[in-house]
């Protein structure tokens, strides 16, 4: 990685440090005024609060679930798997941005976003980074819809998109956006909207693995396909505390478990093995012996590709 | 009205004073990712600032989970901030069991960065402290090796 970090870095500092004083501003504002009753009474408005009572989440400490989520789904891995077996580029994986305008609740906003989330790592990571400043625009949108914009600095990552000059600053931009969303989420008590964008980014992920490995037999996609039975329990332990929140979440809760039915034939062993550790260059290598093995037929495979698609194209539709 | 106003002060002070805390973890967050090196992809951070360890009780550590896939080859890094008394390390187990270190003990060597060839998916846990339980803060960075 280049200069074009460090710079992208300055820019965000400065973005950053500008709208971090915002609140100690609002704050001053609020304390100053708060013994003036005109405005205690409608002078301040407050942000639509998340379809979750905040008291929700309790159900699940918030210590369990920072547990459960770190890199539970990641908007890049699958990508680079796919990428690695030289599979073509296909923008018919792609979810539609066309119809993101619609999308009116914050359930919507929090899935679209990490399923466009998952379509921009598939892109950014085949360097079709031309393609993907629909996909940034529609990210933004939905970003700020959830008042999560601030982390999302579209101006930079369009430019690093259009001049394709600099393929590990716009992975590790867009990376880091959706990681700082995911942690203001997680701080701020609106869990509901992390998990949901974490399901997101999980599903889209799911579905262009298995579309994938329908039509190419590679035991590596496979393997990650198979292994997401380990995965999608802890995914149905994040949803769950939200599961009776409202309708869209017991849908997508219900959909979920359908999918984790579909693993339910799926087996996964282990083979003990003694890691093998050494120096190279300064750095220190450990190859792990220790080895998890994947048992699923290829039936297994159709129906759990099946589902996912199923569950993929509702959420999309938001039906 | 004195009071409200000194209030007021504190408060726009503290928060100033946390807004100019978070750029510099993200510098560092991005120093830190260079310094993973090339065909590496970042995928996560955990900025970790810890207190000194108490007399007597165990080193204070930041756990934190995370999914490791089969066929992936990771990159640990770890970075100190500009003026951290300790020296950060890693540790990574798997089920309660100790994998691998950036510090050995006994040896008193460090190592910068990790490279985890793993072959089990599974849900690994990221120990991060500071070397003789030292007061310190910095990053860790998990980056993908392409």
């Amino acid at each position: 990685m280049t200069t074009i970090l460090k710079l992208v870095y300055q820019h965000n500092r400065l973005m950053t440090g500008t709208i971090s004083k915002i609140p100690a501003v609002i704050l001053l504002v609020f304390v100053c005024s708060c013994g003036n009753s005109s405005m205690r009474h409608g002078g301040l408005s407050f942000p639509v609060a998340d379809s979750v009572p905040a008291g929700e989440a309790e159900k699940l400490s918030e210590e369990a679930v920072a547990d459960i989520v770190q890199n539970i789904a990641s908007p890049v891995e699958i990508a680079s798997i796919l990428q690695s077996m030289q599979v073509p580029f296909s923008a018919g994986y792609l979810a539609p941005t066309h119809e993101a305008d619609r999308l009116t609740t914050n359930f919507q906003k929090a899935v679209m976003l990490g399923i466009y989330g998952a379509d921009l790592g598939y892109l950014n990571i085949y360097e079709k980074t031309g393609n993907s400043v629909d996909v940034l625009a529609t990210i933004k949108r939905l970003a700020d819809g959830l008042r999560v914009g601030q982390y999302f600095d579209f101006e930079t990552l369009k430019r690093l998109s259009v001049s394709k000059t600099n393929l590990d600053s716009l992975l590790f931009l867009s990376v880091n956006s959706y990681n700082q969303i995911d942690r203001y989420l997680r701080e701020n008590n609106r869990g509901s909207i992390s998990a949901l964008m974490i399901a997101g980014v999980w599903i889209e992920g799911q579905y262009l693995a298995t579309q994938v490995a329908l039509t190419n037999n590679e035991s590596i996609l496979r393997d990650r396909i198979g292994e997401q039975k380990v995965i999608i329990g802890d995914l149905l332990m994040l949803l769950r505390p939200y599961r009776d929140s409202g309708e869209e979440y017991a849908s997508l809760y219900s959909l979920m478990e359908g999918l984790s039915q579909k693993y339910a034939g799926v087996k996964v062993s282990y083979r003990l093995g003694e890691p093998e550790t050494t120096e190279e260059d300064g750095r220190l290598v450990m190859v792990q012996h220790e080895e998890s093995i994947v048992e699923m037929s290829d039936s297994q495979l159709a129906e759990i590709a099946e589902m996912s698609k199923e569950v993929r194209n509702k959420l999309i539709s938001g039906n | 009205m004195k009071c409200r106003f000194f209030i007021s002060l504190l408060a726009l002070m503290l928060l100033t004073a946390a807004a100019e805390g978070q750029p510099a973890t993200d510098d560092l967050v991005s120093s830190c990712v260079l310094s993973a090196g090339e065909n590496t992809t970042y995928l996560k951070d955990f900025r970790v600032q810890l207190p000194k360890a108490a007399t007597d009780a165990a080193p204070p550590v930041y756990k934190a989970n995370m999914y490791l896939m089969k066929n992936m080859k990771y990159r640990f890094s770890i970075c100190n901030a500009p003026g951290s008394r300790g020296e950060l390390a890693i540790t990574i187990y798997d089920q309660g069991k100790e994998l691998i270190s950036s510090y050995n003990s006994s040896t008193g060597k460090k190592y910068n960065s990790i490279d985890f060839i793993c072959n089990k998916t599974g849900l690994y846990t990221l120990w991060y402290g500071f070397v003789n339980g030292e007061q310190g803060s910095g990053v860790g960075v998990v980056c993908m090796i392409r």
